[in-house]
């Protein structure tokens, strides 16, 4: 008999590709105006289970039920006009176009043969008044900060009256703000009676916007239940399946001389009067809001952004740095957020991503010496615990934690002295962050000067030795070990100020 | 038995039709050669008679599509790496023109005027055909990556300035006699049988190892690669890309300036006017039919190599049955378009 009480039901769904069986007999189910996270690491067949439901991959078994119904979705039209819409981790919204453009894409009114902008505009503005946002839906899209974006999809999503919303990791480029208004906004449409599944990394989010939350592992429902009650340490244990390290025992640790210092440097409109310096064997975090400015600092220090005023020394030597090339020189490492824009190239090999900056070291006459790559490569395979098959194979065959291995290791094999990471763990699930996280502090004990740039205010606490906050593209403060906690940090990133300690 | 044999042989062609773009369009290679002997007349009664016909055949459809297939290798290089090259033409004319200047056994030619004659003057001319192909491919380069112009747009105005420029030299220089020292560039190796001329096809095929060899065994050649696929991630792999780009474009020069060179080498002439035009064209369509993607990062040189034979094959076919001459672009268009829908599917699959 099907529940009724359940909006959403997906019994013993089952999908395999190839030899790889990623589903087996998964069951999901979501009731009326329930707020659900879809939680597991990656490769857990989150993704696919949620493109089974979106219509974007057919199911080789099981059922799918809508308010008891049972229901098939051969493409992504169908799911859609049944009420369940997808918000990928990629915005679907055309930039330069106007809002209300966006929201009737394709299925634009006319009034004749003219567009009617006005009506448009008009029941835009009706979806909004319902959620409560208030924004000119004649406004371009580019103006838009991307928790903005995020919520016009959803409210072109309801537009097309659905009632199911599957949100793909929807906070991964959000800042702290940003996050705060999608979850309003997530359930103020619960309150409403739409069902949200949330898939999501981050568990803390988790347990402050769901109501429930079902674990995949493996292709399997390993478990589910209240969020009231769960505890983070639990969630993850549920997704890795062995108890995740606690963080960092709080040590005091010898640093060496200064190996990157920064005096009074700025390059509008990013960054003015920064002035730093960060130590062989020390971790350096730098944290504050999205769009702080300390991306694009960490960018023109690399030499991948242009110039700067103001002065840069490395190991006490003051330097001009115009291109990544003469930062590599330098003994400069960096570490790109966005791993599919800047760290990755899709078309190459594991071993030829795994090798890229040093590739022009390991020659033999003119040609490469293929043998001392594949060798220095292996050797940080094995330190870095990468899974994959053979080396020739395409970058894409890895897991995301996989794939920002191989980004670590090609910049490994370089050896630099100061080793920059943006967002080291974006899109990465728990257990490789934990190994992640693991590496980062290895390097240090080896005496590498390590730079953090992070908005996750644990991933500072856990790794650092000392950190920066940014506001608006200056050093708002800086905490020791001893100081920081999440309050002192968020203080000081919204409102600019050094707390009081 | 036998059956079951025959069925596993169906399944792993087409699973290496799937996975290989070369298998493919080698495949579609062999069939436009089978066709071609076909229409050649082939019979056992006759088998040395169509024998020597085919190899005569082979040779001079190598031979007319060696300066594009020498130039579609160059221009593997550029698309891989996300550009475009439509100067190669142009670029072919202006090299051409200078050379034959310089060598020209007249009293009018430069070094004939200097004095200088013979292997000497062969020589000269021949490096500073080489060195003029480096020079304005370099000129594009630099144009791409220093004035940050989409190489579409700055080699749509070389390709019209590097013509023109020529023309407006050449209108008034008397009658050009080239050499014999220099024709032998082309001309000093011919087929023992059939007397044909083997030196430019050789030249295509060393040039197609040598730069396989690049593509696949060098640093530059993996760059090329890295830089068509994701450019960011490159430079922010502390590899200078602008420094790739431009070794690319004077590379495509260099190329042209060889192809060029054989060319006046063989023909004894240039019409500066219709010389090379549409060798971009040519060139861009084999690359494509040889599975290079145009938005970069992926193709091969032996991709191209099989592209351009696809296209050559298939002209000679057409003529062979005695198709109209007019009609011949419309087919090359069409396996264009053809080439291109067929590596969506297999992509997709």
């Amino acid at each position: 008999m099907p529940n009724a009480a359940y909006k959403l039901e997906m019994r013993g769904i089952c999908k395999q590709f190839d030899q790889n069986v990623v589903l087996k007999g998964v069951d999901f189910c979501v009731r009326p105006g329930e707020i659900h996270a879809l939680i597991g690491e990656n490769g857990a067949g989150k993704s696919t289970l949620m493109n089974i439901l979106g219509g974007v991959l057919p199911a080789d078994a099981g059922e799918i039920r809508l308010d008891g119904q049972p229901v098939r979705f051969a493409a992504p039209a169908d799911s859609l006009s049944a009420g369940v819409a997808f918000i990928h981790q990629e915005l679907n919204l055309v930039n330069d176009l106007a809002i209300y453009e966006n929201m009737f894409i394709g299925r634009e009114l006319k009034k004749g043969w003219r567009l009617d902008a006005a009506e448009m505009c008009r029941r835009s503005r009706e979806v909004f008044e319902r959620i409560g946002l208030d924004i000119d839906p004649r406004r371009m899209v580019r103006e838009l900060d991307a928790s903005y974006k995020q919520i016009v999809e959803i409210a072109r999503a309801l537009l097309q009256n659905a009632s199911v919303i599957i949100m793909d990791e929807p906070t991964t480029s959000l800042t702290e703000v940003e996050i705060a208004r999608v979850f309003d906004m997530m359930r103020t449409l619960s309150a409403q009676g739409v069902s949200i599944v949330f898939i999501s990394h981050k568990l803390k989010e988790v347990l402050t916007v769901c109501d429930c939350y079902t674990v995949l592992r493996d292709g399997q429902m390993v478990a589910h239940g209240d969020t009231r009650g769960a505890t983070t340490e639990q969630l993850a244990y549920f997704m890795v399946g062995h108890e995740v390290s606690a963080r960092r025992a709080l040590e005091k640790r010898k640093f060496g001389r200064v190996v990157l210092e920064a005096k009074d440097v700025g390059c509008e409109p990013w960054f003015r009067h920064i002035s730093f310096s960060v130590r062989a064997g020390e971790v350096l975090g730098f944290t504050g809001l999205l769009g702080d400015g300390r991306s694009e600092l960490f960018q023109v220090l690399f030499g991948a952004l242009g110039r700067c005023e103001g002065v840069v020394e490395v190991e006490g030597e003051p330097v001009r740095i115009p291109s990544t090339t003469r930062a590599l020189e330098l003994g400069i490492g960096y570490v790109p957020r966005n791993r599919k824009e800047n760290g990755i190239v899709k078309d190459l090999s594991i071993l030829e991503n795994g090798s890229l900056v040093t590739l022009g070291r390991f020659r033999r006459g003119p040609l490469l010496d293929r043998a001392a790559i594949a060798g220095a490569f292996e050797k940080q395979k094995a330190g870095l615990h990468i899974k994959m098959g053979r080396a020739s194979d395409l970058i894409t065959s890895l897991s995301g934690g996989n794939q920002q291995k191989v980004v670590l290791a090609k910049w490994l094999t370089a050896g630099p002295k100061v080793l920059i990471f943006d967002n080291p763990t974006q899109g990465v699930d728990v257990g490789a962050k934990e190994e992640i996280y693991d590496i980062i502090l290895r390097l240090a004990d080896e005496g590498v000067a390590i730079v953090i740039l992070s908005s996750e205010a644990q991933e500072i606490i856990r790794l650092c030795d000392r950190a920066l906050v940014m506001y608006h593209g200056a050093i708002a403060g800086e905490l020791q070990r001893s100081q920081m906690s999440e309050t002192v940090m968020m203080h000081m990133a919204t409102s600019g100020e050094p707390a009081a300690v | 038995m036998s059956e079951k044999k025959g069925r596993n042989v169906g399944r792993a062609f087409v699973r290496q039709w799937q996975s290989n773009p070369l298998f493919s369009t080698g495949m579609a290679l062999l069939v436009l050669v089978v066709l071609q002997t076909i229409a050649m007349g082939f019979d056992f009664a006759s088998f040395g008679e169509w024998l020597s016909s085919f190899l005569r055949n082979w040779l001079n459809i190598l031979l007319n599509n060696s300066y594009v297939g020498m130039i579609a290798l160059g221009m593997t290089f550029v698309i891989i790496s996300g550009g475009i090259d439509l100067a190669v033409g142009s670029t072919l004319v202006a090299v051409g023109a200078m050379v034959m200047v310089l060598v020209n056994e007249q009293a009018t030619g430069l070094l004939t005027g200097l004095g200088i004659t013979g292997a000497p003057a062969v020589v000269i001319g021949v490096v500073a055909g080489l060195a003029l192909g480096l020079l304005l491919g370099e000129m594009n380069g630099v144009l791409v990556t220093k004035g940050r112009v989409p190489p579409f747009i700055v080699t749509l105005g070389t390709m019209k300035i590097f013509r023109s420029v020529t023309q407006y030299f050449m209108q008034s220089q008397p009658g050009i006699t080239l050499p014999d020292g220099f024709k032998q560039i082309a001309r000093a190796v011919r087929a023992p049988v059939l007397n044909s001329m083997l030196l430019p096809i050789l030249y295509w095929l060393v040039l197609a190892i040598v730069l396989h060899v690049v593509s696949r065994y060098t640093a530059f050649g993996r760059y090329v690669y890295a830089v068509g696929s994701n450019e960011r991630t490159t430079r922010l792999s502390g590899i200078n890309v602008d420094r790739v780009k431009r070794r690319v474009y004077a590379l495509m020069g260099v190329i042209v300036a060889v192809a060029s060179i054989v060319q006046i080498a063989r023909i004894g002439s240039m019409d500066y006017a219709s010389a090379g035009s549409g060798y971009e064209m040519d060139a861009i369509a084999a690359v494509i039919i040889g599975g290079t993607s145009m938005s970069g990062g992926r193709g091969s040189i032996a991709g191209t190599l099989i592209g351009t034979l696809i296209i050559a094959v298939m002209n000679n076919l057409l003529t062979l049955v005695g198709v109209d001459p007019f009609l011949r672009e419309a087919f090359k268009g069409a396996i264009v378009v053809a080439a291109v829908l067929m590596q969506r599917k297999e992509n997709a699959n």
